[in-house]
């Protein structure tokens, strides 16, 4: 009969709370450390270097402007606003997982090599993607310049993309760690998100249709784009069950994503 | 009071194979994408203690479970049974570019691996200097790694790996890559560490740093350990069934 062997650390502590303190901490330090040396990494020898940031969700904003206003943007109010918002929003959290989905085959080396805590890995990645994100939020700036509307609605924006960032956390987790054992989840993700793309009103509006907007309260996304929305380019605090719905899925794709990952990291280094 | 006790410790792995299968297994390999796996004991009933101020030298041909021991003592791999118990920090050198992003510079490098081995950066500024010093690379500092020599990887790596405020070291055949000089110097601050009271776990095939530096000699032979003593007498007892 195999028992499962207990690790016993038997390192001197003071208290619980310190060492959940210290832990989250160092896993803190340690994600900031990865995420600049992955940005320098990322802008490294390129001769655009941050314009690369922008130059992503112009081209978008103008091809999808160019495509879309007359049909489906003309009764939009601030369609401009509403579609940058949209593309923005969703590229950080689209970045945000595909990144994800590999980051610990990525890092196998660093895995098998040392022992740190590997929820690093993807804080890492989500950190990285705010310091981008941050330049997309000034070409947001820019537009509301543009368009006249209060600039400091920018800052109703901090805790949406706060909760945006832990519900793209839960999602990193389950991936980064579901891939480990099944491979076949980078490619499902990579098709899901595009589906969940256009399934997300980015360039259109959901009002009026029924059957997409009973399906969209099933996509978290839709409920952060929506604050974010009324909040920045509205000024209008948006519905409370809008906000509670938004609530509910960040915290429990968190708290699943840490559950998952927390069980099946302990397997990551004889995996990969 | 023991740094590391080992009792009893087993760990299988499921590794590829290639089989004599049947058409309809090839087939189905195929499609599914999976390979044939069989079972292997790296490490069969594993019991060690290392006691504070001591260096434990492991020899052993290829694949007799060396590293897969340092990875569960790491706390890297978890085994499948048996029970360990570590006391204090542990800080391992296994791969020794782990960690090492080549396109940054030896100066970003260093934060990233002491971070890695769980310094905070208030406590890596205050051991930068000696961390540069020791590795002899003060001209370096502003290189990116992809321009640095495999012994200049080590010197970097060792270097954060021994300002980590380890009470275990294990080092996987580190002394095997970069010159002479440095390897004394190494092996002197490892035996340093130790008498203020650190344990190394140290993986070499380097006869004359096993008789040196070790205290005792363990030697693992598919997975099970076959001898453990005095590291002169056990080292040569295993060069001489090698041959």
């Amino acid at each position: 009969m195999v028992s499962k062997a207990p690790r016993v650390d038997l390192t001197p502590s003071f208290t619980v709370i310190k060492n959940s303190f210290q832990k989250t901490k160092s896993i803190l330090g340690l994600s900031l450390v990865l995420a600049k040396a992955e940005f320098k990494l990322r802008n490294e020898g390129s001769y655009l270097g941050i314009f690369w940031y922008l130059l992503n969700p112009i081209l978008m904003f103008v091809l999808l402007f160019l495509i879309f206003y007359d049909r489906l943007g003309s009764e939009i109010k601030y369609y401009p606003l509403y579609l940058l918002t949209g593309i923005v929003m969703f590229n950080f959290f689209q970045s945000s997982t595909l990144e994800a989905v590999r980051s610990v085959a990525n890092n196998r080396w660093i895995i098998k090599s040392i022992n740190f805590p590997k929820e690093s890995l993807i804080l890492a990645i989500i950190i990285k993607n705010i310091f981008s994100h941050f330049f997309e939020i000034l070409l947001i700036c820019l537009t509301l310049l543009f368009f006249e509307i209060n600039i400091f609605n920018i800052l109703f924006y901090v805790p949406v993309i706060l909760w945006l960032s832990f519900f793209a956390l839960g999602i990193s987790f389950i991936l980064a760690s579901l891939t480990v054992f099944f491979v076949d989840i980078e490619s499902i993700w990579t098709f899901a998100v595009r589906l969940l793309w256009f399934g997300t009103p980015i360039f259109y509006a959901i009002e009026g249709q029924a059957r997409l907007f009973y399906v969209n309260l099933l996509n978290p996304m839709y409920y952060f784009i929506t604050i974010a929305r009324s909040l920045i380019i509205y000024g209008k605090m948006p519905e409370l069950w809008l906000l509670a719905a938004g609530f509910f899925y960040g915290l429990l794709f968190l708290l699943l994503g840490l559950r998952i990952f927390n069980r099946l990291k302990t397997k990551f280094a004889e995996k990969i | 009071m023991e740094r590391i006790i080992i009792n009893n410790i087993s760990k299988k792995f499921r590794i590829g194979c290639n089989r004599n299968t049947s058409f309809l297994a090839k087939t189905l390999s195929f499609f599914s994408g999976k390979e044939a796996k069989r079972t292997i004991d790296v490490l069969k009933n594993v019991s060690i203690k290392v006691n504070p101020g001591e260096i434990v030298g492991i020899i052993g041909d290829n694949g007799s479970g060396k590293s897969t021991l340092l990875r569960i003592i790491a706390g890297i791999y978890e085994p499948d049974s048996g029970e360990i118990i570590i006391r204090g920090k542990t800080v391992s050198l296994i791969n020794l570019s782990a960690g090492l992003k080549e396109r940054l510079t030896m100066k970003e490098n260093i934060f990233l691996v002491s971070s890695l081995f769980g310094l905070s950066y208030s406590e890596i500024k205050k051991k930068f200097n000696s961390i540069v010093s020791f590795s002899e690379l003060n001209s370096f500092l502003n290189t990116k790694l992809y321009q640095f020599s495999s012994g200049m990887l080590q010197r970097v790596a060792f270097s954060v790996a021994v300002h980590s405020n380890p009470d275990i070291l294990l080092l996987d055949e580190v002394f095997e890559v970069g010159d002479e000089n440095f390897r004394k110097k190494s092996a002197e601050k490892i035996k340093k560490l130790v008498t203020e009271g650190c344990s190394a776990i140290l993986v070499s095939h380097d006869k004359e740093i096993i008789k040196k530096y070790c205290d005792r000699v363990v030697w693992l032979e598919e997975g099970k350990i076959n001898k453990i003593g005095e590291p002169a007498d056990i080292f040569d007892k295993y060069v001489k069934s090698s041959i």
